[in-house]
């Protein structure tokens, strides 16, 4: 408690005991020594039973296991992969496929979030009652079991290749997946449609039903959180703000755009970066219907396979923290952008 | 708004002319998109009806009651229905359960009769004595009750015993991280700031897992902790760091003179604490609390990914059984889950928000 007094008044106020003339600080310091003292003893004895526990079962540890051949496939891999890759490259495979998902569903919830918070706000009753059902409806429901819906119910309801649905003639929907033209790098920029072949649609691009179910799954169930934030972020937006904007013979639309968005954005920001990280974990809920991400496949593959538990959950929790804490910055950086403009 | 803004005097008749004019057809916009999403709405009614009712099969309970596997198969649930009640739990046991869980209730209930007399001892006694008596009653093995593994417990019995358990732990390690995170001793204070930020950033899953497959490694040889056991703690461990946040945020609305007054009627840290601090932080971080519950009880599904199985694990594990196969059983069953926890889900967040304008009310009327 020897810091200035600014630092101390912002203690106050988040709730610290002041501390008083007489206190013995000396105490506290030999407190925090004994503490610091069984930490330090609890973490030695984790170790050392670890490192016993671990001898007895005859498992080795030390991360060479990524350079060991993988000896599995994955259905979908962004950059080229075989069975005779190296580990390390099954996890880079599966660490894009979670960032894959996990954009896909950020982008999607956004928007629909974005929609029906609007939605809400409507003066046409119809309009703001069916936002509110959609609300009420996904937020309710656990996020697994709306996954395993579309998964084992809604998708297997998809034709078979044969007959399969034409939503254009280059995108294609049926029971494995759907397929659509992408960029083709193996000989120069090219778009390669989808084609039909003897057992799938060959070339393009395609998104496996896994994919589907997980996207429009977490999508739906987090885009009714963030509609809730954009409601409440452009209701915090005071009326004479709009009012002023129709004075000033904006058009409606340039009102929300120009005038309201970017107050509405300084109070949606930390609760949407709360709910986009949400979005990110939940990504791993990926395992129970087997879409390859890091859970599934280094978590529970890579770690039967090579028998280095310790190791395995140690990348993964990293993983995962690392992108947290990456995105937690990213956010917290635009979040100071937003409030400092116009004050 | 600006259509709000134009609304004439005319167009605020009353009745039911006047109401559609002003909510459905206000301008010729919004009368087409009122239009189309009536019909649309229309629409999915029907086929809703078609698909849920008209040809849905109804009768029977045996698996040759749902001739048509697409369609949707009700004789699933009703044949499954303990199953999807107590799980693998033996049946002449399962009075047990039914006791546990009524007590539970009735204790709940009374809580909430504001007249009730003696409330603050049944309080205590469903804080204190009845989580511990109920485990003694489900799992047995003591005093004449047979013992019942935990592999056996299953279905809705297990969500409630899985969440009731976590909630019960994590807000007593909530409130102390919470406090912790404010402590005098830059050591706690650290110590727990970090602990809480870190597994804040963990999906459950993965915590999960690494907890299931850990945790014999971390622990001697001669402690075994069964399966429920660790998945609880891996749920404890997110679930305290969330209550602590939510803790946390109430801890902050108090003003510095309460703490200031508390140490000036010359309570200790431990009491003003108990009288002073935590009775106001916890009434202003209730929302975050419930919603933070409701959370945790949703979130209990993903067991069934480690192999325990709750509601929808059962459901799962009934769906997949060779004699029901088919997407029109799995519906009905993913259909009744769903119908489950919804109406948990939205009359506990109601009853939330009523209580949250309960206790700004009261906060309103005490300054």
């Amino acid at each position: 408690m020897r810091g200035n007094s600014g630092l101390r008044r912002q203690r106050l106020a988040e709730g610290e005991t002041p501390s008083l003339p007489g206190m013995r600080k000396n105490s506290a310091f030999w407190l925090q020594c004994l503490l610091g003292l069984a930490l330090v003893a609890l973490v030695v004895l984790v170790f050392r039973t670890t490192q016993s526990n671990l001898e007895l079962l005859g498992v080795q540890s030390g991360f060479d296991f990524l350079w060991k051949k993988a000896g599995f496939s994955i259905s979908q891999h962004l950059i080229p992969y075989t069975e005779d890759s190296p580990i390390w490259v099954a996890l880079a495979v599966a660490i894009l496929n979670t960032l894959l998902l996990a954009v896909f569903c950020i982008f999607l919830a956004s928007l629909l979030g974005l929609a029906v918070g609007i939605g809400r706000l409507s003066s046409n009753w119809l309009v703001s009652r069916l936002s509110l059902a959609y609300l009420e409806l996904f937020r309710n429901i656990p996020v697994l079991l709306q996954i395993f819906f579309w998964y084992y119910v809604a998708l297997r309801a998809l034709p078979s290749l044969e007959s399969s649905i034409f939503i254009t003639d280059y995108l294609v929907l049926n029971n494995r997946g759907l397929y659509f033209p992408f960029i083709e790098f193996a000989n120069g920029f090219a778009i390669s449609p989808p084609v039909p072949g003897r057992f799938a649609y060959e070339g393009g691009f395609y998104l496996m039903p896994e994919f589907l179910a997980l996207w429009i799954g977490l999508s739906l169930y987090n885009g009714s959180y963030i509609s809730e934030i954009v409601r409440s972020g452009f209701q915090s937006v005071a009326r004479g703000q709009w009012e002023a904007g129709a004075a000033l013979g904006l058009k409606p639309a340039t009102v929300l755009r120009r005038v309201a968005l970017p107050q509405a954005l300084r109070a949606v920001l930390p609760p949407l970066t709360t709910v986009y990280m949400n979005m990110f974990k939940a990504t791993s809920l990926a395992a129970a219907i087997a879409y390859p991400e890091i859970v599934s496949v280094f978590v529970g593959t890579v770690n039967n396979l090579a028998g280095r538990p310790v190791e395995v959950m140690a990348v993964s929790l990293v993983f995962y923290a690392g992108v947290s804490f990456l995105v937690a910055w990213l956010m917290g950086r635009w979040n100071k952008r937003v409030t400092m403009r116009g004050q | 708004m600006a259509s709000e803004l134009t609304t004439s005097a005319a167009r605020q008749r009353a009745g039911l002319s006047g109401w559609l004019r002003r909510n459905l057809f206000s301008s010729w916009w919004n009368a087409a998109v009122s239009l189309v999403l009536l019909g649309l709405l229309a629409m999915l009614a029907v086929r809703l009806f078609q698909w849920l009712i008209i040809d849905a099969q109804w009768a029977g309970s045996a698996p040759s009651a749902c001739a048509d596997t697409t369609s949707l198969c009700w004789p699933f649930v009703r044949a499954r229905w303990p199953q999807f009640l107590y799980g693998l739990y033996p049946s002449e046991e399962v009075w047990r359960v039914n006791l546990g869980l009524a007590a539970g209730a009735l204790l709940g209930a009374a809580l909430a009769v504001r007249r009730m007399p003696a409330r603050r001892w049944i309080a205590a006694f469903l804080l204190l004595a009845y989580p511990p008596l109920a485990w003694w009653l489900f799992r047995g093995g003591t005093w004449g009750l047979t013992p019942v593994q935990t592999s056996l417990w299953g279905g809705f019995f297990l969500t409630l015993v899985v969440t009731g358990s976590v909630f019960w732990v994590s807000l007593l390690a909530g409130v102390l991280l919470a406090l912790g995170r404010q402590s005098r001793l830059a050591l706690v204070r650290q110590a727990c700031t970090v602990w809480i930020e870190f597994w804040r950033a963990v999906p459950v899953l993965v915590l999960l897992f690494v907890v299931i497959i850990m945790l014999p490694l971390f622990l001697p040889a001669n402690i075994e902790i069964d399966k429920l056991g660790r998945a609880m703690i891996a749920f404890a461990i997110l679930m305290s760091t969330y209550l602590a946040e939510a803790v946390r945020g109430g801890l902050q609305s108090l003003s510095a003179g309460q703490y200031e007054a508390a140490r000036a009627l010359g309570l200790n840290w431990r009491q003003s604490r108990l009288h002073v601090v935590l009775p106001q932080a916890l009434a202003v971080s209730l929302p975050q609390i419930t919603s933070n519950f409701i959370g945790l009880f949703k979130e209990t599904t993903v067991l069934l990914v480690i192999g325990l199985f709750d509601l929808l694990g059962e459901v799962q594990r009934a769906a997949s059984d060779p004699q029901w196969l088919g997407t029109g059983t799995t519906a009905a069953g993913y259909i009744f889950v769903a119908v489950f926890f919804w109406t948990a889900c939205f009359c506990l967040s109601r009853a939330s928000s009523r209580l949250e304008r309960r206790i700004t009310r009261y906060r309103a009327a005490a300054t």
